[in-house]
């Protein structure tokens, strides 16, 4: 990984050939999984299955607790394909990295905060808009003047906030365990005769550890981010 | 660097992955979920049904057996009573035959005896107005009394039917 992509520009938009390439695969990748683990599904689960059930528990679980009512059942769909997303382009760098001709071609996506600023965007839209669709526009409205008026400056802020910390959350952990990555491999061919194969040997022992740690990080996060993206969401619908 | 392509790009491959996804594989399983879900509550309500009508019957077994019980102690009861009546009943009759019995039989012997001493009676009577007779009217003869002796003797005994 290096900070030169291939980019493209069609129709005045410009597209990071690295970021969308990673999500074409994970989105591949997770859909293949999903479909393979939801075939042929059975009143008494087989072992495909209870992997599935289990994840979409967990999902269920996050969202329940934020939204223990009815209006939790409307997002755990959203909450579990958000999760498999996110954790799946979380690992993705960690075990597929392709650097072409001097350009980064495949990394974990979550490493650019173009993505993680969009996934935040997507998450905090959705929650206005289903603010307003189970509130009401006035109902909406309320929650910037409420519990007084004059904190509606700080409310203001807060929903800014929100959006900006959910998404350089996720980046910052992402990208800075992908440059570790990235300075390990370099260690660990920079040198050269006995030193090169001590380095060698010290850096893949390293690279390992830190990508295993990284998987945990990548899970943590990935956690993180649905849980604090249905907090924002039940701020929004769950009157008070 | 404003790449908003990716954000186009990205909102779109999410958007068909979540509809893809809920329709392949969400939707099948939560259904499947739910009626799992149901058929749990409802064997758990239909176990809780039948577990209330065994005790039910249960306890109505039990409350006839009881009463079965009873009633066997009664008829037991009851029937000793019946035999011990039957039995008093049958000495009473046997007693009382018996004495019948034994007075007539009484009765029969002393009629006979009566019988007797009046037959009897009658023969000595008959016998010695015979002897009489015979005595006034050979009572010259002795040696013809003899032989009148010995023949009323023998007509005595033709008489008792001794022959």
């Amino acid at each position: 990984m290096n900070e030169s992509y291939p980019v493209v520009s069609f129709m005045g938009l410009r597209f990071n050939l690295a970021n969308d390439l990673a999500i074409l695969i994970s989105c591949i990748l997770i859909f293949a999984l999903v479909f393979w683990l939801a075939r042929k599904p059975t009143l008494r689960p087989n072992g495909r299955q209870n992997v599935l059930e289990y994840l979409i528990d967990f999902t269920n679980g996050i969202v329940k607790q934020a939204m223990p009512g009815k209006e939790g059942n409307r997002f755990g769909l959203f909450a579990f394909v958000l999760f498999l997303f996110v954790w799946v382009n979380n690992q993705l760098g960690l075990f597929l990295q392709l650097d072409v001709g001097g350009k980064t071609w495949l990394r974990s996506s979550t490493a650019d905060p173009i993505i993680t600023l969009s996934l935040a965007m997507m998450v905090l839209v959705l929650s206005h808009f289903f603010g307003v669709v189970f509130n009401g526009t006035k109902g909406y409205l309320r929650e910037y003047v409420s519990p007084v008026a004059f904190l509606l400056p700080i409310n203001l802020i807060e929903n800014i906030t929100n959006f900006v910390t959910l998404a350089l959350r996720l980046y910052g952990n992402i990208y800075a365990g992908e440059v570790l990555l990235l300075l390990i491999r370099q260690l660990a061919f920079s040198g050269h005769g006995l030193l090169g194969g001590v380095s060698f040997i010290g850096g893949f022992a390293i690279e390992v550890i830190w990508q295993g740690f990284s998987v945990f990080i990548g899970t943590i996060q990935a956690y993180i981010f649905v849980t604090l993206s249905t907090v924002y969401t039940s701020e929004k619908v769950i009157s008070d | 660097m404003a790449t908003f392509g990716d954000t186009l790009f990205l909102l779109a491959a999410f958007a068909v992955l979540l509809v893809l996804v809920g329709t392949f594989a969400w939707k099948p399983v939560t259904k499947i979920m739910a009626e799992r879900q149901d058929k749990i509550d409802s064997d758990l309500d239909y176990a809780d049904q039948t577990r209330q009508d065994a005790q039910k019957m249960a306890a109505q077994r039990e409350a006839e057996l009881k009463s079965s019980k009873e009633d066997a102690v009664k008829i037991v009861s009851q029937a000793k009573e019946n035999g011990e009546a039957q039995r008093q009943q049958l000495v009473a009759n046997a007693q009382a035959e018996v004495t019948k019995l034994k007075a007539n039989a009484d009765k029969d012997i002393a009629q006979q005896r009566q019988d007797a001493l009046n037959a009897a009676q009658k023969d000595v009577a008959s016998l010695s107005l015979a002897i009489a007779e015979k005595l006034i009217a050979k009572e010259l003869d002795p040696a013809a009394q003899q032989t009148l002796i010995d023949q009323y003797i023998s007509e005595l005994g033709d008489a008792n039917g001794s022959h």
